[in-house]
């Protein structure tokens, strides 16, 4: 075991790096309690605004909480929400996807003109309308952003489906009596799988940009909830006097971005065969 | 290896290319805004221009409140005809909120129902045309016209159905109340009865409107900027600049920032406490503050769970004003305990607060009314119910960061708040249909030079709009007080009502405004900061030497 796991690594090292780093980022939200060093949400309003100390590493947010802990804090915020985000426009997008590619005909035109459609508005505004719509919070957002972000995935998976769908083990396994749902499910969904999941991967990134970008302009978390784009949002009228409010959630969500960006690239060297 | 390389030179090449186009999309947006971008750059050059010419002009950074200088259309464009200086009322109020002569020059009354006002000879509208009284009654028919079909500007809020009559040849104006009206001079001095040339008025068009103030509108572009011309006949001595450009900036930051790259001279209500004390810091810049007639506070839902006189009072125990206003939102309010402003001769230091912040003495409240959280959840609970206030707050002079600070303070003490943040039509609304349990406002308190109207917000027969508080010595006073023309009566009954408001724990009191204005001192002298802030610009701007 120890000797695949170094056979792999020494194939792998970027993965390898990257899959760590990952884990680390996952790991300061799983133990934020253990890290942080104060209540992220206890405000102690006469300790407004403080530069970074030795009390308060990064400083205090316009309410004196302490913003080390609740950019600490932010990680289970913005990560939570962006893997959720990402398995549900995954799963989502790619049911629909090879659906679409297996059936064809009407079933396909519905499904992809469905999908025409929403990719048809600028995504953020669209999602910016139905976070209106809905409501303002990090569960709306969720929703705005799946609502136009699967279309990605299903048409990508419908790609993949339609390329196989002819080929002669399908049409062996179709004359042998199989059900069309083992034959979706043994068949077509491993076919599909690798790119679908190096594509979630390098979506977790972006994703989480566009949760914060909804959090910065209101749509997203609200108040008092630690989320990085909301802390963003929250620091901007302090841009020029007090940065720090501005530059820590920045850097959290740059780092976070960039690990997980990278993991998806160095995965596609892990699963995608025609990288070997 | 080779292939790699290979891949890495177009991934270069690409990003490269990518970059050029961007930059290239950066450039044709620049150039596309031409709009925007040419009066900003004039705007800058006419800033430059002002340290050297004489006369020359000045440019002013302020919030876009109205694309209109129509009184007729709604109170921010009434608002805007006055502060820009292109309107005047005929009483003006001065640095001590008491209205005095502008327009005219005597005014006479009886039995404070029919009164008569001379207009002062010699004053013509920037057009040339003569003020008489004529033209002022036609100006305020007009209001009343166009109240009547529907306009949201409402003259008849603070003169309810008077009949105006004109005498030209004596230059005087009757004006017959519907009631007894003894502040009849501070209700004249409301934007709504400024007055513009009828004659000239085209409804909608925005530049139609001409006044007799010191400035008139000279060109504009929609939702950016006014720029406005001196009026050569002006009546009450030289208008120091040729003129000035008026520059709308939303954004507090953008207006500090503004100020400070050159961009404009003057801006109005820097409210981010972090770019006033930057600006109060620099001595290259005044700002000119003032507590003002404009109160922060919270009403409560007495048809709620607010409803519960414990509660309230531990609400009150557990707010710290004195914190919220000085270090919250940066000292841009004055902390106080009544509703009536402490800057204002209404019998403040007559008050007594028991409410004192006390944070221990607040949860002592809540568990000796039996406001206790028996399922260990961390919020408290009133007959079996989680306590969970739905707080609503709009974005307007740091209402917002009142209401989280308070959301936050209730909540550390096992007070569930819901602090919502929604735009300000929605929150009337929702007001309106009693939907909320606590919701802020931002309320000019003494619009006409007294309370009185205000002070009705909290009478039983009026405070279906703002949470129904229900108090029968207060009714009798308010009763008492709105007929009364006894100016030491009324200022009993002032402090008589404040005072039951206080006990009652009836409103959660964060602050007074302290409105400002900053302006760059090598540049322009003179700029003063009214209580009632109708009054921005006026012949006392001058250019510096």
């Amino acid at each position: 075991m120890a000797k695949k796991i170094t056979a792999f690594v020494k194939k792998y090292p970027a993965f390898t790096v990257f899959f760590l780093l990952a884990l680390c980022v996952i790991g300061v939200a799983v133990f934020a309690p253990l890290i942080a060093t104060h209540d992220p949400y206890e405000a102690v309003l006469a300790d407004a605004v403080q530069a970074p100390s030795a009390e308060h590493w990064f400083g205090t947010d316009k309410m004196g909480r302490d913003l080390f802990s609740r950019v600490i804090y932010g990680a289970r915020t913005s990560l939570s929400a962006s893997l959720t985000l990402v398995c549900i426009i995954m799963v989502v997008g790619t049911f629909l996807g090879i659906i679409a590619g297996y059936f064809g005909g009407l079933v396909d035109a519905v499904i992809m003109r469905i999908s025409d459609m929403m990719i048809s508005f600028p995504g953020m505004v669209l999602a910016i309308a139905v976070a209106g719509i809905l409501g303002a919070n990090i569960k709306n957002a969720i929703i705005a952003l799946a609502i136009v972000s699967w279309t990605k995935y299903a048409r990508l998976a419908r790609s993949l489906v339609i390329k196989i769908r002819h080929r002669d083990y399908i049409a062996a396994a179709r004359v042998t009596g199989s059900r069309t749902s083992y034959i979706l499910y043994k068949y077509m969904l491993p076919n599909v799988l690798p790119t679908i999941l190096i594509t979630g991967f390098t979506d977790i990134g972006s994703m989480m940009l566009e949760i914060a970008g909804l959090s910065f302009l209101g749509f997203g978390a609200q108040s008092p909830t630690a989320e990085w784009g909301l802390m963003l949002n929250e620091g901007r009228a302090y841009m020029t006097a007090a940065p720090w409010l501005m530059v820590f959630p920045g850097l959290a969500i740059f780092i976070t971005v960039v690990v997980f960006n990278l993991l998806g690239d160095s995965l596609r060297d892990v699963l995608d065969p025609r990288h070997e | 290896m080779k292939k790699m390389k290979k891949r890495r030179f177009a991934a270069l090449a690409l990003a490269a290319v990518l970059a050029l186009s961007m930059t290239a999309c950066g450039s044709s947006g620049d150039s596309s805004g031409t709009d925007n971008t040419a009066t900003t750059a004039e705007a800058g050059e006419a800033a430059d221009a002002t340290t050297t010419a004489s006369g020359g002009t000045f440019t002013f950074g302020c919030d876009y409140f109205s694309e209109y200088i129509d009184p007729s259309v709604n109170v921010n464009s009434a608002w805007s005809l006055v502060r820009f200086g292109v309107g005047e009322t005929l009483f003006a109020f001065d640095e001590d909120a008491v209205a005095q002569e502008n327009l005219y020059d005597e005014a006479t009354t009886d039995d404070y129902i029919t009164w008569t006002l001379h207009i002062r000879d010699g004053i013509t509208f920037s057009n040339g045309k003569d003020l008489t009284a004529s033209a002022v009654v036609a100006c305020w028919e007009m209001m009343y016209e166009k109240e009547a079909a529907g306009s949201s500007s409402a003259p008849s809020q603070y003169l309810p159905d008077p009949t105006f009559t004109a005498d030209d040849e004596a230059g005087t104006i009757t004006v017959v109340c519907s009631d007894v009206t003894t502040n009849l001079k501070g209700i004249l001095a409301y934007p709504y009865f400024a007055v513009i040339n009828v004659d000239s008025y085209e409804e909608g068009v925005v530049d139609s409107v001409i006044g007799t103030g010191p400035y008139v509108l000279d060109s504009y572009v929609e939702a950016t900027s006014k720029t406005f011309v001196k009026n050569e006949t002006y009546w009450n001595g030289e208008v120091p600049y040729d003129g000035y450009t008026a520059i709308y900036m939303s954004d507090s930051t953008t207006k500090a920032l503004a100020i400070q790259s050159g961009d404009v001279d003057v801006v109005e209500n820097v409210t981010t406490a972090s770019d006033l004390e930057t600006l109060k810091a620099d001595s290259a810049y005044t700002v000119e503050s003032t507590a003002g007639g404009r109160l922060a506070n919270t009403y409560f839902n007495f048809e709620g769970v607010l409803a519960n006189d414990a509660l309230r009072q531990a609400i009150q125990y557990a707010i710290d004003d004195e914190t919220m206003c000085n270090i919250t939102v940066g000292g841009i309010y004055t902390a106080g305990c009544s509703v009536l402003p402490s800057s204002m001769d209404f019998g403040y230091d007559q008050l007594t607060d028991p409410y004192e912040y006390d944070l221990g003495k607040a949860v002592e409240v809540l568990d000796e009314a039996g406001i206790v959280d028996t399922d260990g959840d961390g919020i408290r609970e009133i007959d079996g119910e989680n306590i969970n206030l739905t707080y609503l707050a709009y974005e307007s002079r740091q209402l917002q960061t009142f209401a989280e600070a308070v959301a936050t303070v209730l909540n550390s003490i096992g007070i569930g708040v819901d602090y919502q943040v929604k735009d300000y039509d929605t929150i009337l609304g929702l007001q309106a249909a009693g939907d909320f349990d606590m919701v802020t406002a931002n309320s000019i308190i003494v619009p006409t030079g007294n309370p009185d109207a205000f002070l009705g917000n909290f009478y039983s027969g009026n405070s279906q709009d703002y949470g129904y508080y229900s108090n029968e010595e207060y009714d009798a006073a308010y009763e008492k007080l709105i007929v009364s023309t006894d100016e030491d009566e009324k200022m009993e009954l002032y402090v008589e009502m404040q005072q039951i408001l206080i006990d009652d724990a009836a409103t959660i009191v964060h602050g007074y405004y302290n409105s400002s204005i900053t302006y760059n001192n090598s540049v322009i002298t003179g700029v003063e900061m009214y209580p009632l802030d109708y009054t921005w610009i006026t012949t006392d701007w001058a250019p510096v030497g």
